[in-house]
């Protein structure tokens, strides 16, 4: 609690190398944002591409090799190729989707395989027709498996396909004007596409990350102004605590408006002083603090020479640090009048916590009268003197 | 001696006590207690229980250190009162797990050792009669039970009792609940009957509650079934 916010819980919960300083605290926070924004928002577009590129394959490349196999050099060959591409394609799509890494460059490899191979086994009558599904259906292919990669990567496998596609229509011989340019636009329509697609999800990947990287540090920051904040006004909370507890009876001591000697004045010190020691004792991280905070105050009335028995029986449950002022406070008043003994007993269970003080009832009016016998809701005090003994009790019910 | 049934303290005659602890210092500071009541006599003391009795068979109450030689004597305990001996355990561990054990023992009363200059005298006549006697710290161990089998009690008896814990002084109880000193005392001893049908059985157990019956304390039908924890196992008498 009194550690600085933001650096600790951070320490605990993180495997990879532990920031030291706010900045890279949020620079990693920030970072680790924007990678699940981005994740999510790349997530749609992978489903894009992958669907795309396998209803291409199945619906327009199956039906083409399919009508013209008997018009194919090596048939076995073009179909055969279609199948791999279409295990490949399924398989990097489930890897995909499941947000695995793809092996690229064995898969690129493969890919060209199949695009030399395809175009060697199509035959020259079908060069140019729909059976000669590598022209139209694989850079789909590429861009699956090269998503995320750096833009150049698939432009370089985009430019080997169209190498294998020239040198095709080359060694074919089909290098009439009209199949060059058919080749040429063929080559440019259906790698334009898919560049296209690449490029626009990788700058709007790019996008979200940044935004979702400054929004992140954003939020951090205000987490931190606002943590900042509460723990300076709890600072001056227990300040403006402690200024009541001693201030007033220091204050009067400094000014020599108080006399030392005067029994009241010290009946005060040893209040101030308790209430110091209850509010030292609040900020300890200990597994009881109710009974921590009622051992300090024991403690203290103990070196002022005040026999007292502090017996506890059962365990409390946790409690809010102003029930436990609620439930100490009273008694810690009642604790500085004490003289000859003081018994102090704290009775707990799961929903109910009583904290009694006993001690003699010395003869005279009480210091400032009768406590008043109140409550705050949750917790209640009682006060009671009978000539032979005092006795304050507070008890907070669930 | 018959498990039953408890031997009379005969009347006109003083309470025999023995003292059973491993510390002289102790044995003669407690003597020294006993000794401003005239009603009472101690008989033999010493730090076996076995050896005294056999020194003093008509003992009629048991003070029992619950400590021996670094060991504590549960056992020994429920040995005694299963066998009729009235036991007044007094120990420096008020812990209220060992003060409600010895009670499950057959322990006829607990005193924290710290209680013993004010209750000591008390808690041993209550003891020659079969009355229960709680003092303080036994108060607080019974109203902090949490133990699933613990018996129930009112609102009335757990306020008595935690107020006398707090305080010590049945006045002020009396004050704060508004009612008679005696009620007080009523409440608390009724709180300390229930609890004689927790754990094993013994012949205190069936004494203090049969004089609780006999004395009105206490109705038949409150008592409920008596179910023994150690059925199987506990020779019937």
């Amino acid at each position: 609690m009194s550690a600085e916010p933001g650096t600790t819980g951070m320490a605990q919960t993180e495997r990879i190398p532990v920031p030291r300083t706010p900045e890279l605290v949020m620079a990693t926070r920030a970072g680790r944002a924007a990678a699940a924004v981005v994740r999510i928002s790349d997530r749609g577009a992978r489903i894009g591409v992958v669907t795309i590129a396998l209803v291409w394959h199945l619906a327009i490349g199956l039906p083409a090799v399919l009508a013209a196999r008997s018009e194919l050099a090596a048939p076995q060959v073009v179909v055969g190729g279609w199948l791999l591409v279409a295990v490949l394609g399924g398989l990097a799509g489930v890897w995909l989707l499941r947000d695995a890494a793809l092996p690229a460059p064995p898969l690129a490899v493969l890919l060209l395989a199949v695009d030399v191979a395809v175009f060697a086994a199509v035959g020259r009558s079908q060069l140019f027709g729909p059976a000669n599904w590598v022209w139209g259906g694989l850079a789909w292919f590429f861009v699956v498996a090269l998503w995320q990669r750096p833009v150049r990567w698939l432009f370089a496998l985009l430019a080997a396909h169209a190498c294998t596609g020239l040198t095709a229509v080359v060694l074919y011989g089909a290098t009439e004007a009209a199949d060059l340019a058919r080749a040429t636009m063929a080559l440019y329509g259906t790698s334009s596409l898919p560049a296209a697609v690449f490029a626009g999800g990788a700058t709007l990947t790019a996008l979200s990350r940044d935004r979702a990287a400054t929004a992140a540090t954003t939020n951090t920051m205000v987490a931190e102004r606002e943590a900042a904040e509460q723990a300076r006004r709890d600072r001056r909370e227990r300040l403006a605590l402690v200024s009541a507890a001693a201030g007033e009876v220091l204050t009067e001591l400094a000014q020599g408006r108080a006399d030392p000697a005067d029994p009241q004045v010290q009946r005060r010190c040893t209040h101030a002083a308790a209430r110091l020691r209850r509010l030292i004792a609040e900020s300890d991280d200990v597994p009881h603090p109710l009974l921590h905070e009622l051992r300090a105050a024991a403690d203290l009335a103990e070196r002022n020479g005040l026999p007292i028995e502090l017996v506890t029986i059962g365990t409390p449950p946790p409690l809010p640090v102003q029930v436990r002022r609620s439930l100490t406070d009273p008694l810690i008043a009642v604790l500085a009048d004490a003289r000859d003994w003081a018994r102090l007993t704290v009775v707990s269970s799961s929903d109910e916590v009583v904290v009694a003080l006993v001690t003699p009832d010395a003869a005279g009016p009480d210091a400032h009268g009768p406590p008043p016998e109140d409550g705050d809701g949750q917790v209640e005090h009682r006060y009671e003197r009978d000539g032979k003994i005092r006795w304050t009790q507070t008890r907070w019910h669930r | 001696m018959d498990a039953d049934t408890l031997a009379p303290v005969k009347p006109g005659r003083p309470v025999g006590v023995a003292i059973v602890d491993d510390h002289p210092v102790v044995i003669d500071g407690v003597r020294a207690w006993l000794a401003t009541e005239p009603r009472l006599a101690v008989l033999a003391t010493g730090d076996d229980p076995d050896e005294v009795l056999r020194a003093a068979p008509t003992a009629d109450v048991i003070l029992l250190d619950l400590r021996l030689h670094g060991r504590i004597v549960l056992d020994k305990l429920a040995e005694l009162s299963t066998a009729g001996r009235r036991v007044v355990v007094y120990s420096e561990h008020s812990d209220p797990q060992t003060m409600l054990a010895a009670l499950d023992a057959g322990a006829v009363a607990f005193l924290a050792k710290h209680e013993g200059r004010e209750h000591c005298v008390a808690t041993v006549l209550d003891a020659a009669a079969d009355r229960p006697y709680v003092a303080p710290a036994l108060a607080g161990a019974m109203v902090g039970d949490s133990r699933p089998d613990r018996p129930v009690l009112s609102d009335k008896e757990r306020e008595a009792l935690l107020l006398w814990f707090q305080s010590m002084s049945k006045a002020s109880v009396a004050r704060r609940m508004r009612i008679s000193e005696h009620t007080v005392k009523q409440y608390v001893d009724r709180a300390r009957i229930k609890y004689s049908r927790v754990g094993r059985p013994a012949a205190t157990k069936a004494a203090l509650l049969a004089r609780a019956i006999e004395d009105g304390l206490i109705r038949p039908e409150e008592i409920g079934i008596y179910r023994s924890h150690a059925a199987t196992d506990w020779p019937t008498p």
